[in-house]
């Protein structure tokens, strides 16, 4: 039994980290009722804008560059953390004013157009930083490992696990406490009213997509030193947020958190036991839980099944 | 905005201009393929994929159900019809038969599943479903040899009555696929014109509307996405033989989002034909851009989302609007767009 | 292009014998007039990975072919003919490796092919090469089935494969560091082959298997993994992981700082997987069929003429996937050259048992194609992180080579039946 608890803890930070993931794909899909298929590719894109600010890419080899690369990696990877969801989050934008002359047609239009910018966006990272695998330096304070019952535990896994739900809280303290959250809450239920009541809808899809890529962008940041980062690694995204988002039940943001924490849990300890199976557990699980609830564990009916 | 719907029931005589024109294409297309620089095994594999598209169109643009894992039951068909040759006999007909009949079990289970989801759910269902087959085909790998496929796939005689063909070469397997493809493109057409594909049509305009008719929807929409499978299972029979192989690859999402992609650009939405011209369209841009520059797919997704945005409709409702435009004009548009007159 | 095909099986059987060559020359027909004209060039189809997983190494694979192949022009190329080639994409999935294949063939008129990083790919190309008797050099996909199960008479296999570098591997590991082995194996083809070679070593020099964890593809996390190695502790892990998922395991074995206890064996590391990566990824022993640093006559040539080549490429240093592109490219021109011709019978008879100084491959040792399995036996080198590089490029430190003898495949041997010459199709390129 006691060899089955890091296990546990394992499964809840692998967890975390699939929530983390998932976040700014549930958040597109509740309000906005588009699947982001471009999720992935903005994850990635988040990931590379956050390795270009570390490397300070954007200087050049001027003597700009040479001053930042001279300051504390701690630093630059903080501002990297900031500046890569920021940029990503103006890819993201560009997407929904693409996708403006899609509203109001059937929901798959969104879906389709979300596809073509995800093939796009692929391409482009491919030529603008090469087919390699890149790596993003972390600072030393949160690299390395440390030992615990005897057994050794990444730092950065659970650096990653905590700003996970650091990010988790921040973004329900967004949707349910601010007024901010209120407007987009009700504009996924009534666009006509919030339109009436004053709001500049348009500008408000514009925010809530940059706000979803920007998580998307951050998760990539964070999650690119644990799976490495290459142009097509939002393949490695969209799959689990997926899963994720069905298992949980569409749009409901703690179905999403509840689903994330389930799959890791569950990829987590039959990687344990019977490592073979451990992602198709994913796949077990979608089909156990789907089965008895066809709208997934919080899913209630949305406007999304029209 | 056009629709399927505008498409005026013509009692079902599939001998339209536009099926002869297809019909044509399709029969001489051995003859003039080289000439313009194709070749013939390109043909093989557009016109299987035009069984494929225009099978799942039944779903995507008549029903309306937005499928995004159909790339699983092709991949069952391409499976199964290399398994049969391989453990039971090497038969031409028995391989088609168990390639349809596979994806047909495997298409009447998921439908079972997803036939009562609509909209965004649906799509997300059949994503998920058609990952699960897709992880499926790479993990079961003593039976499908994983992500090496299933290799060494024969090409078996045709066999008619007393009649043995040898379609073992690109020149001979074509013949046979076209006649296929005919075959089943007849049968598609009287599907749709008959009162079956309106009730279809109907479900996709209005469901409720379509229940308190009378209808079963949920019975039509398993019913469809079915068939549909089953055109897909046959598709993957032929697809496994001209590849000689089965690989897991054309079960995979981003596939399944190509066949959507092909489906749409075509202008599945509103002409039966549509899938059929964006079959041809992805083949040939592909084949000619991914002869020139690497990076074709940057320029075939900025072309798909421009299409998205400025006409959803597809190439055959661009076409639809500019033979309105002239009307009055003498028609001698040669694209074999089946597209209304006056919608 | 005949069209008569269908003719009745009976009368098929008599003419079988007689049409068996003449039928498939349909297509070639054109090609034999052209080929007697000796200015015609010879059309080489390139089939590397531009995009998908592997399109880094296929990058890596194309660069060494268009070396040798510019070598070969620049000395006014081959029979007195230029040399051209074509390229189009495989997209790392194999049913684009069919119809590149099939479009190269049939309608570039290409007469070989060259280029694989990925086996499914390199299976589907085959495939088609055969049917038409197109030379097809698999440059750098190294699953044991290559030269095994799905060997053809049409196809070379030029990368040592995942038995070679297990045999180099085991009982050096097991000798230095202990005898509890686990097996880490991706739970695909090229995982299991790789993982039942090393199996049958550790027996065979009185190890101990203590468990094998299999880890499916597509796997990004390991910790799972990680954990359950450090609970069952074992002497040395022999980790046969490809593609992504390597480069995962890679960054977290590195965070973890569990990289040199246990012992790790990785199979196979190609360059342009870990090139610019930092050091701490490279972790354990690995093997490798070449090293930029081998201190061999020619070797420094060769980088030369690579950096004179490829000046402006990120990658500074030539690795072991360039170094195959370019080796079996040059052979292929060579033995063209020793067959006085272009027929592929002729050719393929050239590749078959030919030998390669260790001079001429800048190895320790001589190398061979083999005559039953078409794969070429070379010399296959152990490496680790270097711990005193000379420069930034300099990451690899080499600690044995294995004469090819020693670390030969003998589960291929009994595997691979290649097709006969007369079911082979023959044509002049």
């Amino acid at each position: 039994m006691m060899e089955l608890v890091p296990h546990i803890i394992n499964g809840l930070t692998l967890g975390l980290l699939f929530a983390l993931i998932a976040l700014g794909f549930t958040l597109i899909v509740g309000v906005m009722e588009v699947i982001n298929l471009a999720h992935g590719s903005l994850f990635a894109l988040g990931a590379y804008f956050g390795l270009a600010t570390i490397g300070g890419d954007w200087f050049g080899s001027t003597g700009l560059g040479a001053w930042w690369l001279s300051l504390p990696i701690g630093m630059r990877y903080v501002s990297a953390i900031i500046i890569g969801p920021l940029l990503a989050a103006g890819a993201g934008m560009i997407i929904e004013i693409c996708l403006r002359p899609t509203y109001g047609k059937v929901p798959l239009y969104g879906l389709l157009l979300t596809f073509g910018a995800a093939l796009v966006v692929e391409e482009v990272i491919r030529l603008v930083w090469g087919t390699g695998e890149q790596n993003l330096t972390v600072p030393q304070a949160i690299n390395g490992a440390f030992l615990m019952g005897g057994l050794i535990f990444s730092k950065y896994k659970f650096f990653a696990a905590g700003f996970a739900m650091v990010a988790i809280g921040a973004v329900w303290f967004f949707l349910e406490r601010t007024p901010y959250g209120a407007i987009i809450k009700a504009g996924s239920h009534d666009s006509e009213m919030v339109r009436a009541l004053g709001y500049d809808l348009s500008k408000l899809r514009l925010l809530v997509f940059g706000f979803g890529a920007s998580i998307a962008g951050l998760a990539g940041i964070i999650l690119s030193p644990i799976w490495g980062l290459r142009p097509h690694v939002g393949l490695d995204v969209v799959i689990p947020a997926f899963l994720i988002i069905v298992i949980g039940g569409v749009g409901s943001f703690w179905g999403a958190v509840l689903a994330a924490l389930l799959v890791g849990m569950s990829v987590g300890i039959t990687g344990a036991y019977a490592p073979a199976w451990s992602m198709m557990s994913m796949y077990l699980l979608l089909i156990a839980v789907v089965g008895v609830r066809s709208r997934g564990l919080l899913g209630h009916k949305s406007a999304l099944e029209n | 905005m056009i629709s399927l719907s505008d498409v005026s029931a013509r009692g079902g005589s599939p001998m339209t201009p536009a099926m002869g024109l297809f019909a044509l294409l399709l029969l001489t297309a051995p003859f003039w393929l080289e000439p313009i620089g194709l070749y013939q095994y390109l043909g093989i594999e557009i016109a299987i994929w035009i069984l494929f598209a225009l099978g799942f169109n039944l779903l995507f643009g008549y029903i309306g159900l937005h499928s995004f894992g159909h790339g699983a039951y092709l991949g069952i068909g391409a499976y199964a019809f290399g398994l049969f040759q391989q453990e039971v006999a090497v038969s031409l007909w028995g391989g088609l038969a168990v390639a349809i009949l596979a994806a047909t079990i495997a298409g009447a289970i998921v439908g079972g599943f997803v036939s009562h989801r609509r909209g965004i759910y649906f799509a997300l269902m059949t994503i998920a479903f058609g990952q699960v087959f897709w992880f499926a085909a790479i993990k079961l790998h003593s039976i499908t040899g994983g992500e090496d496929g299933l290799l060494g796939i024969p090409r078996p005689d045709l066999v008619l009555g007393p009649f043995e063909f040898d379609i073992s070469k690109n020149g001979t397997l074509y013949w046979f696929v076209a006649i296929i493809l005919l075959i089943s493109i007849l049968a598609l057409w009287r599907l749709v014109n008959a009162p079956f594909g309106r009730v279809l049509q109907a479900i996709r305009q209005n469901e409720t509307r379509a229940r308190f008719i009378g209808y079963n929807v949920w019975l039509i929409k398993w019913l469809t996405f079915t068939v549909s499978a089953a055109f897909a299972g046959l598709a993957g029979g032929l697809f496994a033989m001209a590849q000689e192989s089965a690989y897991p690859d054309v079960m995979s999402l981003h596939q399944s989002g190509l066949i959507v992609m092909m489906v749409l650009v075509g202008g599945g939405l509103v002409s039966f034909w549509g899938p059929v011209l964006g079959v041809l369209l992805y083949f040939i841009a592909r084949d000619i851009i991914g002869g020139f520059t690497e990076t074709w797919l940057l320029w075939f997704g900025l072309m798909f989302m421009i299409m998205v945005m400025v006409r959803p409709e597809g190439l055959s409702g661009l076409i639809h609007v500019v033979r309105q435009r002239f009307a009055q004009a003498p028609q001698n548009s040669i694209t074999p767009a089946d597209t209304p007159e006056g919608a | 292009m005949s069209k008569s095909n269908l003719t009745r099986r009976a009368l098929l059987g008599s003419a079988a014998v007689a049409g068996g060559l003449s039928a498939f020359a349909g297509p070639w027909k054109h090609n034999r007039v052209w080929a007697q004209a000796t200015d015609k060039p010879i059309k080489i189809g390139i089939t590397s990975d531009a995009s998908g997983q592997y399109a880094n190494s296929g990058a890596s694979d194309r660069r060494g072919m268009m070396m040798a192949i510019a070598e070969a022009n620049d000395r006014g190329g081959v029979l007195g003919r230029k040399i051209e080639t074509m390229h189009i994409d495989t997209e790392t999935t194999p049913a684009t490796g069919s119809r590149v294949a099939e479009r190269l063939i049939a309608r570039e008129e290409c007469g070989f092919l060259i280029g694989a990083v990925s086996s499914g790919v390199a299976n589907a190309i085959s495939q088609v090469a055969q049917r038409n008797g197109v030379i097809y050099f698999n440059t750098n996909s190294s699953s044991p089935t290559e030269s095994g199960k799905n060997c053809h008479r049409v196809k070379f296999v030029w990368d040592g494969n995942g038995t070679n570098f297990a045999k180099a591997a085991i009982r050096n590991s097991m000798s230095s560091y202990g005898e509890k082995v686990l097996l880490l194996t991706n739970d695909y083809v090229w995982g299991h082959d790789t993982a039942r070679a090393t199996r049958a070593l550790v027996d065979q020099y009185g190890g101990e298997v203590v468990d094998e964890i299999l880890v499916p593809q597509g796997t990004r996390d390991f910790s799972a993994a990680l954990l359950k190695i450090q609970q069952i502790n074992p002497d040395v892990v022999a980790a046969a992981i490809g593609g992504d998922d390597q480069i995962a395991l890679r960054q977290q074995v590195a965070q973890l700082g569990i990289g040199s206890k246990p012992a790790w064996v990785n199979n196979q590391q190609d360059w342009p997987d870990v090139y610019g990566l930092p050091m701490d990824n490279l972790f354990g022993v690995f093997g490798t069929t070449w090293y930029y640093g081998l201190d061999l006559p020619g070797v420094k040539e060769f980088v030369a003429r690579y950096q004179a080549m490829y000046s402006d490429t990120s990658m500074r240093v030539p690795g072991n996937v360039f170094y195959n592109g370019y080796m079996a490219t040059r052979e292929l021109l060579n033995a063209i050259e020793r067959a006085d011709s272009t027929n592929n019978i002729a050719i393929i008879k050239q590749l078959e048992g030919h030998m390669m100084s260790a001079e001429d491959r800048m190895q320790h040792h001589a190398a061979q194609i083999d005559p039953n399995t078409h794969q070429v036996q070379q010399s296959i080198y152990l490496a680790t992180a270097n711990d005193e590089p000379r420069d930034e490029n300099d990451m690899f430190k080499i600690l044995t080579q294995s004469d090819p003898k020693d670390v030969r495949d003998e589960g291929s041997l009994e595997a691979c039946k290649l097709e006969s010459y007369e079911d082979t199709p023959t044509f002049d390129a």
